[in-house]
Protein backbone atom coordinates (compact mmCIF):
# COMPACT_ATOMS: atom_id res chain seq x y z
CA UNK A 1 0.00 0.00 0.00
CA UNK A 2 2.81 2.31 0.71
CA UNK A 3 6.59 1.91 -0.74
CA UNK A 4 8.96 4.50 0.24
CA UNK A 5 12.32 4.40 -1.40
CA UNK A 6 15.02 6.51 -0.14
CA UNK A 7 12.78 9.53 0.15
CA UNK A 8 15.29 12.63 1.50
CA UNK A 9 13.98 16.13 1.85
CA UNK A 10 16.62 19.11 2.42
CA UNK A 11 16.01 22.66 3.72
CA UNK A 12 19.29 24.54 2.05
CA UNK A 13 21.53 22.48 3.80
CA UNK A 14 19.48 20.90 7.03
CA UNK A 15 18.72 17.59 5.85
CA UNK A 16 15.05 16.65 7.78
CA UNK A 17 14.55 13.19 6.14
CA UNK A 18 17.44 10.78 5.07
CA UNK A 19 16.67 8.07 3.12
CA UNK A 20 13.96 6.96 4.31
CA UNK A 21 12.64 3.51 3.17
CA UNK A 22 9.64 1.11 4.05
CA UNK A 23 7.33 -1.06 2.84
CA UNK A 24 3.80 -0.93 4.27
CA UNK A 25 0.78 -3.41 3.47
CA UNK A 26 -2.67 -3.55 3.86
CA UNK A 27 -4.21 -4.57 7.24
CA UNK A 28 -0.81 -2.81 9.05
CA UNK A 29 -1.13 -0.26 11.67
CA UNK A 30 2.39 0.86 12.26
CA UNK A 31 3.76 3.71 14.65
CA UNK A 32 5.66 6.07 13.38
CA UNK A 33 7.81 6.65 16.43
CA UNK A 34 11.06 9.63 17.13
CA UNK A 35 11.61 12.57 18.98
CA UNK A 36 10.57 15.92 17.84
CA UNK A 37 12.07 17.47 15.31
CA UNK A 38 13.14 13.86 13.66
CA UNK A 39 11.15 14.37 10.81
CA UNK A 40 8.16 12.70 10.65
CA UNK A 41 5.71 15.17 10.51
CA UNK A 42 7.65 16.07 7.00
CA UNK A 43 8.10 12.07 6.25
CA UNK A 44 4.28 11.84 6.51
CA UNK A 45 3.51 15.40 4.62
CA UNK A 46 5.78 13.94 1.68
CA UNK A 47 3.82 10.84 1.55
CA UNK A 48 0.52 12.66 1.35
CA UNK A 49 1.41 14.88 -1.35
CA UNK A 50 1.91 17.77 0.37
CA UNK A 51 5.43 18.65 -0.11
CA UNK A 52 7.88 17.19 -2.93
CA UNK A 53 11.03 15.38 -1.52
CA UNK A 54 13.72 16.55 -2.55
CA UNK A 55 14.99 12.92 -3.51
CA UNK A 56 13.60 9.65 -3.51
CA UNK A 57 10.49 7.82 -4.59
CA UNK A 58 6.91 6.99 -3.13
CA UNK A 59 3.97 5.01 -4.10
CA UNK A 60 0.51 4.81 -2.46
CA UNK A 61 -1.73 2.33 -3.37
CA UNK A 62 0.14 1.66 -6.48
CA UNK A 63 0.08 5.70 -7.08
CA UNK A 64 3.67 7.14 -7.71
CA UNK A 65 3.11 10.52 -5.42
CA UNK A 66 4.90 12.35 -7.78
CA UNK A 67 3.87 11.03 -11.05
CA UNK A 68 0.17 10.97 -10.53
CA UNK A 69 -0.24 13.20 -7.09
CA UNK A 70 -4.20 12.82 -7.70
CA UNK A 71 -4.76 9.51 -8.07
CA UNK A 72 -2.29 9.15 -5.26
CA UNK A 73 -3.93 11.93 -3.35
CA UNK A 74 -7.58 10.45 -3.64
CA UNK A 75 -5.68 6.92 -1.92
CA UNK A 76 -4.70 9.05 1.23
CA UNK A 77 -6.62 10.09 4.42
CA UNK A 78 -4.91 12.38 6.21
CA UNK A 79 -5.25 14.16 9.92
CA UNK A 80 -2.64 16.78 10.08
CA UNK A 81 -1.20 18.00 13.67
CA UNK A 82 -3.55 20.61 13.89
CA UNK A 83 -6.85 19.05 12.45
CA UNK A 84 -7.26 21.30 9.28
CA UNK A 85 -10.85 22.93 10.29
CA UNK A 86 -12.92 25.71 9.28
CA UNK A 87 -14.30 26.85 12.09
CA UNK A 88 -17.32 28.95 10.80
CA UNK A 89 -19.21 25.77 9.03
CA UNK A 90 -20.82 23.44 10.89
CA UNK A 91 -19.53 19.79 10.97
CA UNK A 92 -22.06 18.24 8.24
CA UNK A 93 -21.48 21.39 5.75
CA UNK A 94 -17.28 20.88 6.51
CA UNK A 95 -17.56 17.18 6.03
CA UNK A 96 -19.78 17.62 2.71
CA UNK A 97 -17.01 20.00 1.56
CA UNK A 98 -14.49 17.58 2.32
CA UNK A 99 -16.78 14.87 0.24
CA UNK A 100 -16.96 17.20 -2.85
CA UNK A 101 -12.84 17.94 -3.16
CA UNK A 102 -12.23 14.07 -2.27
CA UNK A 103 -13.90 13.08 -5.38
CA UNK A 104 -16.46 11.21 -3.46
CA UNK A 105 -19.20 10.32 -6.61
CA UNK A 106 -22.19 12.89 -5.75
CA UNK A 107 -24.50 9.67 -5.50
CA UNK A 108 -22.37 8.41 -2.31
CA UNK A 109 -21.59 11.90 -0.78
CA UNK A 110 -24.51 12.09 1.81
CA UNK A 111 -24.19 8.09 3.24
CA UNK A 112 -20.27 9.38 3.39
CA UNK A 113 -20.79 11.93 5.48
CA UNK A 114 -22.81 9.61 7.55
CA UNK A 115 -21.29 7.13 8.16
CA UNK A 116 -18.06 9.02 9.03
CA UNK A 117 -20.31 11.22 11.29
CA UNK A 118 -21.40 7.66 12.64
CA UNK A 119 -18.20 5.61 13.41
CA UNK A 120 -16.50 9.07 14.79
CA UNK A 121 -19.19 9.11 17.30
CA UNK A 122 -20.54 12.53 15.92
CA UNK A 123 -24.45 11.77 15.31
CA UNK A 124 -24.82 14.49 18.24
CA UNK A 125 -22.98 17.35 17.45
CA UNK A 126 -23.57 17.45 13.26
CA UNK A 127 -25.45 20.83 13.11
CA UNK A 128 -22.79 22.55 15.62
CA UNK A 129 -20.44 25.02 14.29
CA UNK A 130 -16.92 23.21 14.19
CA UNK A 131 -15.38 26.85 16.72
CA UNK A 132 -17.68 26.17 19.17
CA UNK A 133 -16.65 22.31 20.03
CA UNK A 134 -14.04 20.58 22.55
CA UNK A 135 -11.30 19.77 21.35
CA UNK A 136 -11.94 16.38 21.93
CA UNK A 137 -14.36 16.76 19.17
CA UNK A 138 -12.50 18.72 16.80
CA UNK A 139 -9.85 16.07 16.81
CA UNK A 140 -12.96 13.51 15.43
CA UNK A 141 -13.82 15.64 12.97
CA UNK A 142 -10.55 15.94 11.93
CA UNK A 143 -10.61 11.72 11.54
CA UNK A 144 -14.11 11.82 10.23
CA UNK A 145 -12.24 14.18 7.45
CA UNK A 146 -9.61 11.69 6.90
CA UNK A 147 -11.73 8.46 6.67
CA UNK A 148 -14.47 10.54 4.80
CA UNK A 149 -14.22 9.18 1.30
CA UNK A 150 -12.77 5.89 2.52
CA UNK A 151 -8.82 5.77 1.37
CA UNK A 152 -6.94 2.44 1.72
CA UNK A 153 -4.26 4.50 3.71
CA UNK A 154 -4.62 6.47 6.61
CA UNK A 155 -1.72 8.85 7.91
CA UNK A 156 -2.51 10.79 11.07
CA UNK A 157 -0.09 12.90 12.77
CA UNK A 158 -0.22 12.68 16.41
CA UNK A 159 -3.86 11.74 16.70
CA UNK A 160 -4.21 12.17 20.43
CA UNK A 161 -2.13 15.09 21.45
CA UNK A 162 -3.48 17.50 24.19
CA UNK A 163 -6.69 14.69 24.81
CA UNK A 164 -7.52 14.49 27.83
CA UNK A 165 -7.19 10.66 28.83
CA UNK A 166 -10.80 9.22 28.40
CA UNK A 167 -10.54 11.11 25.35
CA UNK A 168 -7.59 9.68 23.97
CA UNK A 169 -9.09 6.15 24.86
CA UNK A 170 -12.09 7.02 22.49
CA UNK A 171 -9.81 7.69 19.76
CA UNK A 172 -7.73 5.07 20.43
CA UNK A 173 -10.89 3.00 20.20
CA UNK A 174 -11.78 4.49 16.68
CA UNK A 175 -8.35 4.03 15.37
CA UNK A 176 -8.49 -0.24 16.56
CA UNK A 177 -11.87 -0.02 15.23
CA UNK A 178 -10.62 1.33 11.65
CA UNK A 179 -8.22 -1.06 11.72
CA UNK A 180 -10.20 -3.89 12.53
CA UNK A 181 -10.45 -6.59 9.67
CA UNK A 182 -13.42 -7.90 10.27
CA UNK A 183 -15.28 -4.61 9.70
CA UNK A 184 -13.82 -2.94 7.16
CA UNK A 185 -11.89 -3.57 4.22
CA UNK A 186 -7.87 -3.93 5.06
CA UNK A 187 -6.46 -0.89 5.32
CA UNK A 188 -2.66 0.25 5.94
CA UNK A 189 -2.80 3.27 9.32
CA UNK A 190 0.34 4.94 9.43
CA UNK A 191 0.01 6.70 13.26
CA UNK A 192 2.83 9.25 14.55
CA UNK A 193 3.09 9.92 18.29
CA UNK A 194 5.22 10.76 21.46
CA UNK A 195 2.96 7.87 23.58
CA UNK A 196 4.59 4.54 23.45
CA UNK A 197 2.12 2.99 25.62
CA UNK A 198 -0.18 3.76 21.89
CA UNK A 199 1.66 2.32 19.99
CA UNK A 200 1.90 -0.69 22.31
CA UNK A 201 -1.64 -0.69 22.41
CA UNK A 202 -2.78 -0.28 18.90
CA UNK A 203 0.32 -1.34 16.71
CA UNK A 204 1.59 -4.11 15.43
CA UNK A 205 4.89 -2.70 14.04
CA UNK A 206 6.96 0.55 14.94
CA UNK A 207 9.46 2.42 12.64
CA UNK A 208 11.28 4.83 14.66
CA UNK A 209 12.83 7.96 13.60
CA UNK A 210 16.00 9.84 14.47
CA UNK A 211 17.66 12.99 13.04
CA UNK A 212 16.07 12.02 9.70
CA UNK A 213 17.21 9.04 9.40
CA UNK A 214 14.98 5.48 10.23
CA UNK A 215 17.09 3.82 12.75
CA UNK A 216 14.43 1.00 13.87
CA UNK A 217 11.88 -0.78 11.26
CA UNK A 218 9.98 -3.82 13.16
CA UNK A 219 7.08 -6.02 14.42
CA UNK A 220 6.56 -4.98 17.91
CA UNK A 221 6.03 -8.85 19.12
CA UNK A 222 9.67 -9.24 18.36
CA UNK A 223 10.77 -6.76 20.42
CA UNK A 224 9.18 -7.46 23.67
CA UNK A 225 10.01 -11.07 22.78
CA UNK A 226 14.09 -10.23 23.26
CA UNK A 227 12.97 -9.21 26.85
CA UNK A 228 13.10 -5.17 26.14
CA UNK A 229 10.69 -2.24 26.41
CA UNK A 230 9.42 -0.35 23.73
CA UNK A 231 10.65 2.72 26.24
CA UNK A 232 14.24 1.35 26.36
CA UNK A 233 14.30 0.73 22.62
CA UNK A 234 13.61 4.41 22.09
CA UNK A 235 15.74 6.03 24.84
CA UNK A 236 18.65 3.89 23.63
CA UNK A 237 18.19 4.23 19.55
CA UNK A 238 17.39 8.24 20.00
CA UNK A 239 19.93 9.60 22.60
CA UNK A 240 22.92 11.02 21.13
CA UNK A 241 26.05 8.75 21.62
CA UNK A 242 28.18 10.36 24.83
CA UNK A 243 25.01 10.89 26.22
CA UNK A 244 23.94 7.25 26.95
CA UNK A 245 24.79 6.14 30.76
CA UNK B 1 -12.25 22.02 -13.12
CA UNK B 2 -15.41 20.03 -11.15
CA UNK B 3 -14.15 21.21 -7.72
CA UNK B 4 -14.16 25.29 -9.20
CA UNK B 5 -17.70 25.26 -7.75
CA UNK B 6 -16.80 23.76 -4.12
CA UNK B 7 -14.11 25.67 -3.93
CA UNK B 8 -15.86 28.79 -4.48
CA UNK B 9 -19.24 27.90 -3.13
CA UNK B 10 -17.61 26.94 0.33
CA UNK B 11 -15.85 30.53 0.61
CA UNK B 12 -19.06 32.57 -0.13
CA UNK B 13 -20.73 31.05 2.22
CA UNK B 14 -18.07 31.25 5.06
CA UNK B 15 -17.84 35.10 3.73
CA UNK B 16 -21.61 35.18 4.30
CA UNK B 17 -21.59 33.50 7.94
CA UNK B 18 -18.53 36.21 8.85
CA UNK B 19 -19.56 39.35 9.96
CA UNK B 20 -17.29 40.96 7.20
CA UNK B 21 -19.27 40.54 4.47
CA UNK B 22 -22.31 42.53 6.07
CA UNK B 23 -20.08 44.75 7.34
CA UNK B 24 -18.41 45.52 3.54
CA UNK B 25 -22.26 44.86 2.17
CA UNK B 26 -23.74 47.88 4.83
CA UNK B 27 -20.38 50.27 4.52
CA UNK B 28 -20.76 49.75 0.70
CA UNK B 29 -24.27 50.44 0.51
CA UNK B 30 -23.73 53.79 2.34
CA UNK B 31 -21.10 55.13 0.79
CA UNK B 32 -22.79 54.28 -2.82
CA UNK B 33 -25.58 56.03 -1.60
CA UNK B 34 -23.50 59.37 -0.40
CA UNK B 35 -21.47 59.61 -3.35
CA UNK B 36 -24.65 60.00 -5.33
CA UNK B 37 -26.25 62.37 -3.50
CA UNK B 38 -23.20 64.04 -3.93
CA UNK B 39 -23.07 63.99 -7.65
CA UNK B 40 -26.92 64.74 -7.94
CA UNK B 41 -26.17 67.44 -5.62
CA UNK B 42 -23.19 69.14 -8.02
CA UNK B 43 -25.29 68.58 -10.77
CA UNK B 44 -27.74 70.69 -9.47
CA UNK B 45 -25.20 73.42 -8.64
CA UNK B 46 -23.86 73.07 -12.15
CA UNK B 47 -26.92 73.65 -13.35
CA UNK B 48 -27.88 76.57 -10.89
CA UNK B 49 -24.82 78.23 -12.25
CA UNK B 50 -25.60 78.18 -15.81
CA UNK B 51 -29.10 79.62 -15.24
CA UNK B 52 -27.79 82.36 -12.93
CA UNK B 53 -24.55 83.58 -15.51
CA UNK B 54 -27.67 82.96 -18.50
CA UNK B 55 -26.23 80.65 -20.56
CA UNK B 56 -29.31 78.56 -21.34
CA UNK B 57 -27.64 77.19 -24.54
CA UNK B 58 -24.57 75.25 -22.35
CA UNK B 59 -26.99 74.44 -19.71
CA UNK B 60 -29.16 72.78 -22.25
CA UNK B 61 -26.59 70.88 -23.42
CA UNK B 62 -25.66 69.01 -19.52
CA UNK B 63 -27.22 65.54 -19.19
CA UNK B 64 -27.44 63.01 -16.56
CA UNK B 65 -25.10 60.54 -18.00
CA UNK B 66 -21.89 63.19 -17.74
CA UNK B 67 -22.98 64.96 -14.65
CA UNK B 68 -24.08 62.32 -12.32
CA UNK B 69 -23.58 58.67 -13.48
CA UNK B 70 -20.18 59.14 -14.92
CA UNK B 71 -18.72 61.49 -11.94
CA UNK B 72 -20.32 58.45 -9.48
CA UNK B 73 -19.40 55.75 -11.40
CA UNK B 74 -16.06 57.38 -11.12
CA UNK B 75 -15.82 58.18 -7.98
CA UNK B 76 -16.67 54.34 -6.71
CA UNK B 77 -13.22 52.98 -7.65
CA UNK B 78 -12.16 55.07 -4.20
CA UNK B 79 -14.43 52.56 -2.42
CA UNK B 80 -13.30 49.35 -4.22
CA UNK B 81 -9.77 50.63 -3.06
CA UNK B 82 -10.57 49.87 0.46
CA UNK B 83 -13.31 47.31 0.37
CA UNK B 84 -11.93 44.73 -1.91
CA UNK B 85 -9.44 43.89 -0.25
CA UNK B 86 -11.25 43.73 3.14
CA UNK B 87 -12.98 40.78 1.28
CA UNK B 88 -10.10 39.19 -0.17
CA UNK B 89 -7.68 39.78 2.77
CA UNK B 90 -8.58 36.34 4.02
CA UNK B 91 -8.88 33.66 0.94
CA UNK B 92 -5.67 32.26 1.21
CA UNK B 93 -4.54 33.91 4.52
CA UNK B 94 -7.36 32.30 6.32
CA UNK B 95 -6.04 28.26 4.99
CA UNK B 96 -2.68 28.90 6.47
CA UNK B 97 -3.82 30.25 9.76
CA UNK B 98 -6.90 27.01 10.10
CA UNK B 99 -4.32 24.78 8.59
CA UNK B 100 -6.78 23.75 6.25
CA UNK B 101 -4.02 24.57 3.40
CA UNK B 102 -3.10 20.73 4.11
CA UNK B 103 -6.37 19.59 3.38
CA UNK B 104 -6.55 21.21 -0.14
CA UNK B 105 -2.63 20.71 -0.97
CA UNK B 106 -3.54 16.81 0.11
CA UNK B 107 -6.82 16.64 -1.98
CA UNK B 108 -6.65 15.66 -5.30
CA UNK B 109 -7.68 19.30 -6.38
CA UNK B 110 -5.66 21.38 -9.15
CA UNK B 111 -3.72 24.79 -8.57
CA UNK B 112 -6.08 26.55 -11.20
CA UNK B 113 -9.49 25.09 -9.32
CA UNK B 114 -8.29 25.93 -6.02
CA UNK B 115 -7.22 29.34 -7.29
CA UNK B 116 -9.64 30.24 -9.76
CA UNK B 117 -12.30 29.02 -6.72
CA UNK B 118 -11.05 31.66 -5.10
CA UNK B 119 -11.26 34.24 -7.16
CA UNK B 120 -14.79 33.39 -8.63
CA UNK B 121 -16.07 33.53 -5.24
CA UNK B 122 -14.48 37.10 -4.60
CA UNK B 123 -16.13 37.69 -8.32
CA UNK B 124 -19.42 36.74 -7.14
CA UNK B 125 -19.05 39.22 -4.46
CA UNK B 126 -18.03 42.36 -6.79
CA UNK B 127 -20.96 41.50 -8.46
CA UNK B 128 -23.22 41.42 -5.99
CA UNK B 129 -21.58 44.79 -5.16
CA UNK B 130 -22.14 46.05 -8.55
CA UNK B 131 -25.59 45.14 -8.13
CA UNK B 132 -26.29 47.00 -5.23
CA UNK B 133 -25.12 50.58 -6.56
CA UNK B 134 -26.32 50.50 -10.09
CA UNK B 135 -29.57 50.65 -8.17
CA UNK B 136 -28.47 54.28 -7.67
CA UNK B 137 -28.66 55.10 -11.26
CA UNK B 138 -31.81 53.26 -12.45
CA UNK B 139 -33.76 55.55 -10.16
CA UNK B 140 -33.09 57.80 -13.02
CA UNK B 141 -34.29 55.61 -15.33
CA UNK B 142 -37.72 56.02 -13.71
CA UNK B 143 -40.20 58.05 -16.09
CA UNK B 144 -39.78 61.88 -16.22
CA UNK B 145 -42.15 63.26 -13.70
CA UNK B 146 -41.46 60.82 -10.73
CA UNK B 147 -40.24 62.13 -7.24
CA UNK B 148 -36.87 61.80 -7.78
CA UNK B 149 -36.46 63.28 -11.48
CA UNK B 150 -39.00 65.94 -10.29
CA UNK B 151 -36.53 66.87 -7.76
CA UNK B 152 -33.50 66.99 -9.22
CA UNK B 153 -34.78 69.31 -12.27
CA UNK B 154 -37.01 71.45 -10.21
CA UNK B 155 -36.84 75.26 -11.56
CA UNK B 156 -34.68 73.76 -14.56
CA UNK B 157 -35.37 73.52 -17.96
CA UNK B 158 -33.52 71.34 -19.80
CA UNK B 159 -33.84 69.84 -23.42
CA UNK B 160 -33.93 66.00 -22.65
CA UNK B 161 -33.75 65.24 -19.05
CA UNK B 162 -33.46 61.35 -20.09
CA UNK B 163 -30.09 59.74 -19.34
CA UNK B 164 -29.03 57.46 -21.83
CA UNK B 165 -28.97 53.44 -20.94
CA UNK B 166 -25.71 52.07 -22.72
CA UNK B 167 -23.60 54.63 -21.54
CA UNK B 168 -24.31 53.58 -17.85
CA UNK B 169 -23.97 49.74 -18.59
CA UNK B 170 -20.62 50.72 -20.39
CA UNK B 171 -19.49 52.61 -17.10
CA UNK B 172 -21.10 49.89 -14.99
CA UNK B 173 -19.02 46.71 -17.22
CA UNK B 174 -15.38 49.12 -16.41
CA UNK B 175 -16.10 49.34 -12.75
CA UNK B 176 -16.73 45.44 -13.05
CA UNK B 177 -13.51 44.95 -14.56
CA UNK B 178 -12.09 46.85 -12.09
CA UNK B 179 -13.79 45.42 -8.98
CA UNK B 180 -12.40 42.58 -10.73
CA UNK B 181 -9.24 43.28 -11.22
CA UNK B 182 -8.58 44.77 -7.61
CA UNK B 183 -10.19 40.53 -6.61
CA UNK B 184 -7.27 39.38 -8.99
CA UNK B 185 -4.21 41.62 -7.16
CA UNK B 186 -6.05 41.02 -4.05
CA UNK B 187 -6.21 37.64 -4.32
CA UNK B 188 -2.35 37.01 -4.98
CA UNK B 189 -1.70 39.45 -1.90
CA UNK B 190 -3.56 36.80 0.71
CA UNK B 191 -1.43 34.30 -0.57
CA UNK B 192 1.73 35.47 0.13
CA UNK B 193 1.14 35.51 3.81
CA UNK B 194 -0.73 34.13 6.78
CA UNK B 195 -1.65 37.23 8.04
CA UNK B 196 -4.87 39.04 6.82
CA UNK B 197 -4.22 42.57 7.59
CA UNK B 198 -0.98 42.32 5.72
CA UNK B 199 -2.60 40.75 3.12
CA UNK B 200 -5.24 43.81 2.95
CA UNK B 201 -2.63 46.77 3.42
CA UNK B 202 -0.29 44.67 0.58
CA UNK B 203 -3.53 44.83 -1.80
CA UNK B 204 -4.23 48.46 -0.77
CA UNK B 205 -0.57 49.31 -1.71
CA UNK B 206 -0.59 47.24 -4.90
CA UNK B 207 -3.60 48.92 -6.32
CA UNK B 208 -2.58 52.39 -5.42
CA UNK B 209 0.68 51.74 -7.32
CA UNK B 210 -0.83 50.57 -10.22
CA UNK B 211 -3.46 53.68 -9.81
CA UNK B 212 -0.75 56.34 -9.80
CA UNK B 213 1.47 55.03 -12.39
CA UNK B 214 0.18 57.29 -14.52
CA UNK B 215 0.70 60.16 -12.71
CA UNK B 216 4.29 59.18 -12.50
CA UNK B 217 3.97 58.88 -16.09
CA UNK B 218 2.41 62.50 -16.12
CA UNK B 219 5.03 63.95 -14.29
CA UNK B 220 7.63 62.71 -16.71
CA UNK B 221 6.04 63.85 -19.89
CA UNK B 222 5.75 67.60 -18.36
CA UNK B 223 9.82 67.45 -17.85
CA UNK B 224 10.02 67.34 -21.58
CA UNK B 225 11.41 64.15 -21.65
CA UNK B 226 11.73 62.65 -25.49
CA UNK B 227 12.40 59.55 -26.79
CA UNK B 228 12.80 56.76 -24.32
CA UNK B 229 11.19 58.50 -21.90
CA UNK B 230 8.12 59.17 -23.42
CA UNK B 231 8.32 55.42 -24.90
CA UNK B 232 8.43 54.47 -20.78
CA UNK B 233 5.42 57.09 -19.93
CA UNK B 234 3.61 55.38 -22.28
CA UNK B 235 3.98 51.97 -20.73
CA UNK B 236 3.63 53.49 -17.48
CA UNK B 237 0.08 54.75 -18.59
CA UNK B 238 -0.79 51.88 -20.37
CA UNK B 239 -0.20 49.55 -17.23
CA UNK B 240 -2.01 52.15 -14.89
CA UNK B 241 -5.63 50.79 -14.30
CA UNK B 242 -6.78 54.51 -14.28
CA UNK B 243 -6.58 55.60 -17.90
CA UNK B 244 -8.41 52.77 -19.00
CA UNK B 245 -11.03 52.80 -16.35
CA UNK B 246 -11.86 56.56 -17.04
CA UNK B 247 -12.57 55.56 -20.76
CA UNK B 248 -15.37 53.51 -19.59
CA UNK B 249 -16.60 54.97 -16.99
CA UNK B 250 -17.23 57.68 -19.09
CA UNK B 251 -19.02 55.35 -21.67
CA UNK B 252 -16.32 54.54 -24.19
CA UNK B 253 -16.29 50.93 -24.54
CA UNK B 254 -12.53 50.08 -26.56
CA UNK B 255 -11.32 46.64 -27.19
CA UNK B 256 -8.25 47.66 -26.04
CA UNK B 257 -9.29 48.48 -22.65
CA UNK B 258 -11.29 45.68 -21.71
CA UNK B 259 -7.73 43.72 -23.13
CA UNK B 260 -6.05 45.62 -20.61
CA UNK B 261 -8.43 44.30 -17.90
CA UNK B 262 -7.94 40.39 -18.90
CA UNK B 263 -4.61 40.68 -19.12
CA UNK B 264 -4.41 42.29 -15.53
CA UNK B 265 -6.71 39.72 -14.72
CA UNK B 266 -4.66 36.54 -15.75
CA UNK B 267 -1.39 37.97 -14.68
CA UNK B 268 -2.31 38.51 -11.09
CA UNK B 269 -4.07 35.15 -10.93
CA UNK B 270 -1.06 33.30 -12.78
CA UNK B 271 0.87 34.96 -9.99
CA UNK B 272 -0.83 33.69 -7.36
CA UNK B 273 -0.78 30.24 -8.53
CA UNK B 274 2.58 30.27 -8.76
CA UNK B 275 3.09 31.78 -4.99
CA UNK B 276 0.45 29.28 -3.49
CA UNK B 277 2.62 26.16 -5.15
CA UNK B 278 5.42 28.06 -3.90
CA UNK B 279 4.75 25.69 -0.06
CA UNK B 280 5.83 22.56 -2.16
CA UNK B 281 9.35 24.12 -3.19
CA UNK B 282 10.19 26.07 -0.58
Amino acid sequence: MIEADNITKRYGDFLAVDQVSFRAGAGEVIGFLGPNGAGKTTTMRILTGFLPATDGRARIAGHDIFEEPLAARRAVGYLPETPPLYPEMDVTGYLEFVAKIKDVPRARRRSAVESALERCGLADVHRRVIGSLSKGFRQRVGIAQAILHDPPVLILDEPTVGLDPIQIREIRGLIADLADPEKTEARTIVLSTHILAEVEAICRRVLMIHEGKMVLDSAIGELTAEGQSLEDVFARMTLREGEAA
Amino acid sequence: MKHLGAIAGRELRSLFVSPVAYAVLTLFAVLAGFFFLLSVQGFRETMAYYQQIGQFDVLRQLNLNNQVIGPFIQVMWIVFLFLIPGITMGLFANEKTNGTQELLMTSPLTMWELVLGKFLAAAAFVTILIAMMALFPALLFLDAGTPVLGLIFSGFDLADPNPEGLQMWAGLLGLWLLGLTYAAVGTFSSSLTRNQLVAFFLALALLLILWLLSVVADLGVAEGAAGTASRLSGVLTWLSTSDHFDKLARGLVDTRDLAYFVFMIGTFLVLTKTSVESVRWR
